[in-house]
């Protein structure tokens, strides 16, 4: 028996390369279509990584606390106590990597010649920072220092539609929590750019303290924003802050459903897309095989006589296109992996950047390899390869001997 | 000797300049303040009523609306449109800080919000903001007198008014034009860049309700010559006997007048 196996290896092994160029052509092809498989696979990783780890430093943060009613209707009303001590205890917890409390309203911003509607998020400067602000993004002028800051820093955008510049006064004016007007002149501290147009316009950050003030909220806030360390994994934070507050504990997964559906919609169609690259691929193995079983009837018909066993021929030709796979993949995943390296650096899409821009992604791209990705193109080349390969290896078990070595074709 | 005095008299020109500059520096901060209240008082009076007429004026188009106004001090002021047709029965009250407008056609007020302060009132170029923050002029500025000159007879004060660093002004600063007998004639409204943005004018001054009055007020940008607002004041009487009870909701919605 042992002979046996190591026979019908060696024939099959032989028979691989008996037709080398037919071989190496379905080999650049199974190469070319796992490459195809895991290198466009961690391309869209990547793009969905940096889209929710972008998202999470403007949003900010993994989890959220709001009061009851605020994200319905995320008015000056509906605001949160500043953290008590419970809260401040669950907040030192390892797992909180930082935290920051803001308050976040809608504001009309207005300079001599132009109105325009806005959020206007009171900050403390620091937490911010550890939140996710990244100060480099202030293109002119400074970030805000400390919560009592009397400045005001808006977006690159804003300050275009608005005709104003950096040092000029320009006024906000909100509701306070009697419904009656609250306004304030603010200087124009800092400019910020964002990769995303509309936080560009949308946004302008102001001290928290100033804003407290000005609304007349004391020392209410809007949200609390935590960031932990697993952004995959938001809900065990969230679970824990819940059990120490009666405020409304949301993980991101809650407050950007788009992304969170985005995610989990994203391993589906991992798998759908390596699905459809090998049915396209498994045509050109399926019709290799079945010329390979049509060159060779009358020498199958030749070793059935001889005595070898139909199941024999289907593992010979099973080992065939098993060994064709394996070489494939073996050069498939080298490319793959080799062409991710080099391009770790990033893929400049800033040609098509406005048309990403509206996906909600960045314009360069980071190919992020994960190996679940690479060990399931692998799983799916080889196993649905082996089902696709039984159809022409049974055939080739159930020719009759006698007729098979008289064709004469 | 020589030196002794020539010392003593630079000490005293030293001293003199320095008092003289910090008394007309402070009588200069009085007047030009005292100047912009006794205008709007003048203006106001302790209550007034007056009819006037506001018409719109564009490139293409104009229209005018007839409308009464009463008010009472500071805060408290309620204008009713009486025509053309289609407008009449609309009115805003201020009370309190607070604006509210009031439309027949769908029988509600509104509580005008913060959002809708800077667009304009009535679809004028006197945007909400405009008419319902009269005071601020008073309280949000750092106002100085920077020249006078003379029109007919009168002297006109050229009062300079800049907003303080947190007031909720998107001006660098307004230039008021005052008349000795306390008419306001003219508000200049500059940009931080030192740039005219828009004006309002006063015109035809004459006696009405027993004081001097400015029958024509025109607010318009002035990079735009063809688009201006115009509130004529047909008749006007001042420190009348109102009734109370004119400025409330319940008025607003309902007239008693």
């Amino acid at each position: 028996m042992r002979l046996g196996v190591v026979a019908v290896s060696t024939l099959a092994w032989r028979n691989l390369w008996r037709n080398y160029r037919r071989t190496m052509i379905m080999l650049l092809a199974i190469s070319v279509g796992v490459w195809a498989m895991i290198f466009m696979t961690a391309v869209l990783r990547g793009m969905v990584d940096n889209m929710v780890t972008q998202a999470l430093d403007t949003l900010p943060g993994y989890v959220q606390i709001h009061a009851p009613n605020y994200l319905d209707d995320p008015s000056v009303t509906h605001s949160l106590p500043a953290p008590d001590p419970s809260l401040l205890q669950v907040l030192g917890d390892p797992l909180v990597a930082a935290w920051t409390s803001r308050v976040k309203v809608p504001a009309m911003i207005s300079s001599e010649y132009e109105n325009r509607g806005v959020t206007l998020i009171g900050v403390d400067p620091e937490g911010e920072q550890a939140l996710g602000f990244d100060i480099h993004d202030i293109t002119q002028g400074r970030f805000l220092v400390g919560a009592n800051d009397r400045g005001l820093v808006i977006g690159r955008k804003l300050l275009q539609r608005l005709d104003t510049r950096l040092g000029k006064r320009i006024v906000i004016m909100s509701q306070d929590p009697g419904n009656s007007i609250a306004d304030r002149g603010f200087r124009i501290v800092g400019v910020f750019r964002a990769d995303l147009e509309s936080r560009e316009e949308n946004i302008v950050y102001a001290g928290r303290s100033v804003v407290q003030t000005m609304l007349g909220m004391g020392s209410e806030v809007s949200e609390i924003a935590v960031r932990g360390h697993d952004y995959r994994h938001p809900q065990v934070l969230a679970d824990k802050i819940q059990a120490e507050t009666d405020a409304r504990v949301s993980s991101w997964l809650e407050l950007d459903p788009y992304l969170s559906t985005m995610m989990r919609v994203m391993d589906g169609f991992v798998l759908v897309w390596m699905v459809v690259v090998f049915l396209a691929l498994s045509f050109g193995l399926v019709n290799t095989l079945m010329m390979a079983v049509f060159e060779r009837i009358r020498e199958i018909g030749l070793m059935q006589a001889l005595g070898m066993r139909p199941s024999a021929i289907v593992y010979q030709f099973l080992l065939e296109s098993l060994l064709l796979l394996l070489l494939g993949l073996l050069a498939g995943n080298l490319l793959a992996v080799t062409t991710i390296y080099v391009l770790r650096d990033g893929i400049d899409l800033s040609g098509v950047a406005q048309g990403l821009e509206m996906m909600g992604a960045a314009s360069v791209m980071y190919p992020v390899l994960q190996w679940p990705d690479l060990v399931l193109a692998n799983v799916v080349v080889i196993v649905l390869g082996i089902a696709t390969s039984l159809l022409p290896a049974w055939r080739a078990a159930r020719y009759l001997p006698v007729e098979a070595i008289a064709r004469t074709s | 000797m020589e030196g002794v005095s020539r010392g003593t008299m630079r000490t005293l020109l030293l001293l003199w300049a320095a008092l003289s500059s910090s008394g007309l520096l402070a009588a200069e901060v009085v007047d030009a303040r005292e100047m912009v209240r006794a205008a709007m008082d003048h203006w106001r009076g302790t209550n007034s009523y007056s009819e006037m007429t506001m018409t719109i004026h564009r490139a293409d188009w104009q229209r005018s609306m007839s409308m009464r106004a009463w008010s009472e001090g500071d805060q408290l002021s309620l204008v009713r449109v009486t025509a053309p047709k289609k407008d009449k029965g609309n009115g805003t009250l201020l009370k309190d800080r607070g604006m509210w407008s009031f439309s027949p056609k769908i029988n509600r007020i509104i509580k005008i919000p913060s959002s809708m302060m800077s667009q304009g009132w009535m679809g004028s170029d006197f945007s909400n903001k405009d008419i319902s923050k009269s005071t601020d002029i008073l309280e949000q500025y750092e106002h100085s007198l920077s020249g006078q000159e003379q029109v007919d007879g009168h002297t006109v004060y050229i009062i300079e008014a800049i907003p303080h660093e947190d007031a909720p002004v998107v001006w660098g600063k307004e230039v008021l034009k005052i008349r000795d007998d306390f008419v306001l004639l003219e508000e200049q409204y500059w940009d931080q860049d030192g740039e005219l943005v828009k004006v309002m004018r006063a015109r035809d001054v004459v006696e009405m309700g027993g004081r001097m009055v400015a029958r024509v007020l025109r607010m318009g940008k002035v990079d735009s010559k063809d688009e201006w607002t115009e509130l004529t004041v047909t008749s006007i009487a001042f420190d009348l006997d109102l009734p109370s009870g004119i400025f409330t909701l319940s008025n607003l919605r309902n007239p008693r007048q």
